[in-house]
């Protein structure tokens, strides 16, 4: 089973010129496929907070109760049904977006100064640190116990140097053939 | 800046666009390449813990999309989930008005 970042199959849920498609990512979605795993799409948790307008933001602007609240109404139903598919025996893998303030896995958007007028380019600019999304972060904390049993991964969308065929490479040794992966 | 590559145009699916059985034809692929993003329905197996807050989170980005002027669409098909969706959009005061014919993009044998 692989719950995936709802931008991966609708780009239009990205931040304005953060898409790196019209809609679907289908060489991700394909590879998935390939290897045999079901599909299950995430919620975006910050479309429907801050719209289909907003600029790219960091952690510490969406790090605020209401959003948290809202992450965490969101991402309950996706952990009742990992936890449901792990009790069936299934594996389960998650893909998230790297670089995202509230989807990345190993990397976040994170900066103390970033605010204000979006003046800055970013794909220059925008500061990544290591780190998960807060989505991500509210998933994991929801999964406890069950944390060990899944996979999470991210695919670097969000960040300024994103090789797609990198990423598919990662993404391809961490999901064996015949479905999703070990938990680690 | 990579410039705004988005379609501004969504189709909601049901889980059967998402994972088709084997024998049946490629939608998803068909949509992707006519540029359409996808919002994907809860599956036929979620269990009761998670199906009213997943609806309830799809229908709140479709509420988004529709507010914002995307255009969406939604996948014809008399499924369960696909009725709940409707009636959950229309309690929120919105409806999908364009629904795609039987075969829209030319898939079906």
């Amino acid at each position: 089973m692989c719950y995936l970042a709802h931008c991966l199959l609708n780009a239009n849920s990205k931040v304005d010129e953060g898409a790196r498609s019209p809609g679907v990512s289908l060489p991700v979605v394909s590879l998935l496929r390939e290897r045999g795993c079901t599909l299950r799409q995430m919620p975006c948790p910050e479309l429907a907070f801050a719209g289909t307008r907003r600029f790219w933001a960091v952690r510490e602007q969406y790090d605020t109760p209401a959003f948290r609240a809202h992450c965490r109404k969101l991402a309950a139903p996706v952990a009742a049904q990992i936890r449901a598919d792990l009790a069936a025996g299934h594996r389960v893998v998650v893909v998230g977006i790297d670089g995202s303030p509230t989807m990345g896995v190993e990397l976040t958007a994170a900066s103390d100064d970033w605010g204000g007028r979006p003046d800055k380019l970013r794909d220059e600019d925008y500061p990544v640190t290591p780190g998960p999304g807060i989505f991500t972060e509210t998933l994991i904390e929801l999964l406890d116990p069950a944390r060990p049993q899944v996979r999470i991964v991210g695919i670097g969308q969000d960040l300024f140097d994103y090789d797609e065929q990198r990423e598919l490479a990662k993404l391809a040794q961490l999901i064996p053939d015949g479905g999703a992966a070990d938990a680690g | 800046m990579r410039g705004d590559v988005r379609s501004r145009r969504v189709a909601v699916v049901p889980d059967r666009v998402l994972n088709p059985l084997p024998s049946a034809p490629d939608e998803l692929g068909a949509l992707e390449r006519a540029g359409w993003g996808i919002v994907a329905l809860g599956s036929p197996d979620l269990v009761p813990a998670a199906r009213e807050a997943w609806l309830e989170g799809i229908v709140e980005q479709v509420v988004t999309f529709l507010d914002d002027d995307y255009e969406v669409a939604l996948a014809p098909g008399d499924d369960a989930e696909t009725q709940e969706f409707v009636r959950a959009l229309a309690a929120a005061g919105r409806s999908v008005t364009r629904v795609f014919g039987s075969d829209p993009f030319g898939v079906r044998p």
